[in-house]
C-alpha cells in the first residue's frame, strides 16, 4: 500500500469522507473550509457513490489542491470490478448497492478511473506535534466499518501502535464520533461529506483537526443546496430511495450495517 | 456422542496441507453452554440437545479468562453462543463482562427470555457504550414449519422474546437457516429476507434485522457416507483471508478452536486454552470448509 505523507506539520486541516458524488455539499465544504482557516483539504476516499454525475466532484478536488486517498469504491472503479466491495449480504441492500455502482461505473470517466488507481491507501501527517494516521476504513482492511459502538478501545490502541500514530483518521460508515483514550492518544470517524447521517437533519459533516497540546476536534455541519441535488438525482432516474434520503435526512438502504446503537437512532 | 467420534471428523490429520492464514482476531466466540440446549432442532449442526451434552459448558473462570485475553489481542466483537447460552446461570454477568471492553452478541433460541431477562439485557445495552446485539433463532416464517424442526412452541416462544427485547428498544437480529424457508427468488421483494421482513412487520418490529444462514450438513442432518473436501485445486485463486477463520477463534470446552462450526471438533483444536496460541494458519479439513468456500458464510451479524 502506498502511503502518502508530508514532512512539514500542520496548524489546522480539515478532513472529509465519502463524497458519493455530492459535488454541492463538496463545493460548499470546500469553501468552509478555506473561510476557517484550514491549511490542507484531507479526503479520505469513495468520491462516487448514491449520487449524480461522478465527474462533477474531480475537478473541484483539484481546484482545491485537495489530497485525496483511496476509498473501497475508487479501488473498485479503478480495478474495473463489478461490485462495490461493499460486501452486503440483504438481497435489497444488495440491490441498491448494485444500481448505485454501476451508474456510478457507467458515468466515471476512464481517465477518473485510471486516476482514482493511483491514489495512496493511507495519508499521513503532524498537526502541531502530534502524529496523524488516516485511513479510508481501518489500518487494515480498507471495507472495515469502524462504528462508534463496535470499536473497542483496546482495538484503537493496537491500530494507533501499528500505525505510530497519536490520532487515527477514518471514514466509511459515514457517521462522525471521535473518541480520546486515557492516554492522550484518539480516534476520529470524520463522516461523510455525500450524505447526511441519518439524524433527520439533512446537513453533512467534516472534520476539522487544529494543533494543541493535543489535537483539537471540531465536527462541522455543512447545510448545501440539498434540494438542487435531490432534483439532480431524479433527472437522472436515481433511485427513489436515495432521493428520499438526501430530502429528509434518513436512511433507507445499506441498512444492514448498522450496529444496534447506530441503527436504533435513525428512522429505519 | 463424544467428539473423537463425531461423523466428518474422520479426515484429521495431524498437518493438514489446506490451511486458512489468520490476518487477525476480528472476533471471539465463546460456546458458553457447549451443546446444551432446550430444544432438539432437526438441523442443528453441533447435534445440542438437553440430553447427555457432547460439549460440556464453560466455568466462569474459562469466560472471563478469554475476554480478558481477547482484549489484550485487540479483538472487535465477542459472540456468545452454544446449545443455548440462556441455560447458563451466569450468561448475564458475562455479557457485562464483554460489553465493558467490547461490543458483544448473544445467539439464542429466545425460549429463556421473559420480561426479567428482557430488561437485564435493556439494561446491560444502555450501560455501555458498545452494542449488544441479540441474535434470535427462527426457520420459517409459518409457526408449523418452524415448529416441526425447532420444536412445539419454539416459535411462540421466539416471537415472544422478539416482541420483549423489541419493546424495550433493542433491534434483535432474527436468525434463520435455509432448513426451511429457501431463498431462492431473483426478486428481492419475494425472496426469503421479504418474507421474513414482512412477518417481523406484521409482528410489530419496525426495524427488521435478518440474518440468513446456509444449511450445514453435520451433526443432526450428517448424511452417510463421506462428502467431499476442499481440495488445492479448489482453492487455487480463492482468497482464503475471506473465510472467517482467517480472523476468528472460539472458546469452547477442551480448548480454543478454528470456529463456530467446528467448535469442540479434535481436528479443528488450535489449542489447549491460549487464545494468543491459537493464532495459527486453520486446517481446512472438514467437509464444512466446503459449505464456507461455497456460499461465503460468515457466522459473525453482518
Amino acid at each position: 500500500m502506498r502511503i502518502w505523507s508530508s514532512p512539514t506539520p500542520y496548524e489546522r486541516v480539515a478532513l472529509f469522507g465519502g463524497i458519493y458524488s455530492n459535488h454541492l455539499a463538496l463545493a460548499a465544504a470546500l469553501t468552509d473550509a478555506a473561510d476557517r482557516g484550514a491549511e490542507a483539504l484531507f479526503c479520505l476516499g469513495d468520491l462516487g457513490a448514491f449520487g449524480p454525475h461522478p465527474d462533477k466532484v474531480f475537478p473541484l478536488l483539484e481546484k482545491t489542491g485537495a489530497i485525496v486517498m483511496q476509498g473501497n469504491y475508487d479501488a473498485s472503479l479503478a480495478s474495473g470490478r463489478d461490485d462495490c466491495q461493499c460486501g452486503y449480504t440483504d438481497p435489497r441492500d444488495n440491490h441498491f448497492a448494485r444500481l448505485s455502482y454501476q451508474y456510478t461505473f457507467r458515468n466515471t470517466s476512464a481517465a477518473n478511473k485510471a486516476w482514482l488507481g493511483t491514489l495512496p491507501g493511507a495519508l499521513r501527517f503532524r498537526v502541531g506535534r502530534q502524529f496523524v494516521h488516516c485511513c479510508h476504513g481501518s489500518p487494515r482492511l480498507i471495507n472495515e466499518f469502524l462504528w462508534e459502538s463496535t470499536t473497542p478501545d483496546a482495538l484503537l490502541r493496537r491500530f494507533l501502535d501499528q500505525t505510530a500514530a497519536d490520532v487515527l483518521c477514518c471514514t466509511h460508515t459515514g457517521i462522525t464520533w471521535e473518541r480520546r483514550l486515557p492516554d492522550g492518544r484518539m480516534a476520529v470517524n470524520v463522516g461523510a461529506i455525500g450524505r447526511p447521517e441519518n439524524d433527520g437533519n439533512t446537513h453533512v459533516w467534516y472534520a476539522l483537526l487544529t494543533a494543541g497540546r493535543e489535537v483539537g476536534v471540531e465536527f462541522i455541519p455543512v447545510p448545501y443546496d440539498h434540494e438542487a441535488l435531490a432534483a439532480e438525482k431524479e433527472g437522472e432516474g436515481i433511485p427513489g430511495e436515495f432521493v428520499e434520503t438526501i430530502r429528509t435526512g434518513w436512511w433507507t438502504t445499506c441498512l444492514e450495517s448498522l450496529p444496534a446503537k447506530e441503527r436504533a437512532r435513525g428512522r429505519f | 456422542m463424544p467428539p473423537d467420534t463425531l461423523p466428518g471428523d474422520a479426515a484429521v490429520q495431524p498437518i493438514h496441507p489446506l490451511r486458512a492464514p489468520f490476518s487477525h482476531l476480528a472476533s471471539l466466540w465463546i460456546q458458553v453452554t457447549g451443546t446444551w440446549c432446550n430444544l432438539t432442532c432437526t438441523h442443528c449442526f453441533n447435534s445440542s440437545g438437553p440430553r447427555d451434552p457432547w460439549l460440556r459448558s464453560l466455568d466462569g473462570g474459562t469466560v472471563l479468562r478469554a475476554i480478558r485475553e481477547a482484549e489484550e489481542l485487540g479483538v472487535k466483537e465477542i459472540y456468545f453462543t452454544g446449545g443455548e447460552p440462556f441455560l447458563h446461570r451466569e450468561m448475564l454477568p458475562f455479557l457485562e463482562a464483554a460489553l465493558a471492553v467490547a461490543p458483544a452478541t448473544v445467539l439464542t433460541n429466545g425460549t429463556r427470555i421473559r420480561e426479567a431477562t428482557a430488561d437485564r439485557l435493556a439494561a446491560l445495552a444502555a450501560a455501555s457504550r458498545y452494542s449488544l446485539e441479540v441474535r434470535v433463532s427462527i426457520d420459517d416464517v409459518d409457526e408449523a414449519a418452524n415448529d416441526r424442526i425447532r420444536g412445539k412452541g419454539a416459535f411462540a416462544k421466539a416471537m415472544r422474546a422478539i416482541r420483549l427485547l423489541t419493546q424495550r428498544g433493542l433491534l434483535p437480529i432474527v436468525s434463520a437457516s435455509e432448513i426451511s424457508m429457501t431463498g431462492g427468488s431473483a426478486d428481492p421483494e419475494q425472496g426469503m429476507y421479504a418474507r421474513l421482513r414482512r412477518m417481523l412487520i406484521e409482528h410489530g418490529v419496525a426495524k427488521p434485522r435478518i440474518k440468513i444462514i446456509p444449511v450445514f450438513r453435520m451433526g443432526r442432518l450428517e448424511p452417510p457416507g463421506e462428502l467431499p473436501l476442499l481440495t488445492p485445486e479448489m482453492l487455487e485463486g480463492f482468497d482464503r483471508s475471506t473465510l472467517m477463520c482467517s480472523e476468528t477463534r472460539v472458546v469452547a470446552q477442551g480448548g480454543v478452536y478454528a470456529c463456530p462450526i467446528l467448535a469442540g471438533l479434535p481436528g479443528a483444536k488450535l489449542s489447549d486454552g491460549s487464545l494468543r496460541e491459537a493464532l495459527t494458519p486453520s486446517p481446512l479439513y472438514h467437509h464444512a470448509c466446503v459449505t464456507c468456500y461455497e456460499t461465503g458464510m460468515a457466522c459473525k451479524n453482518f
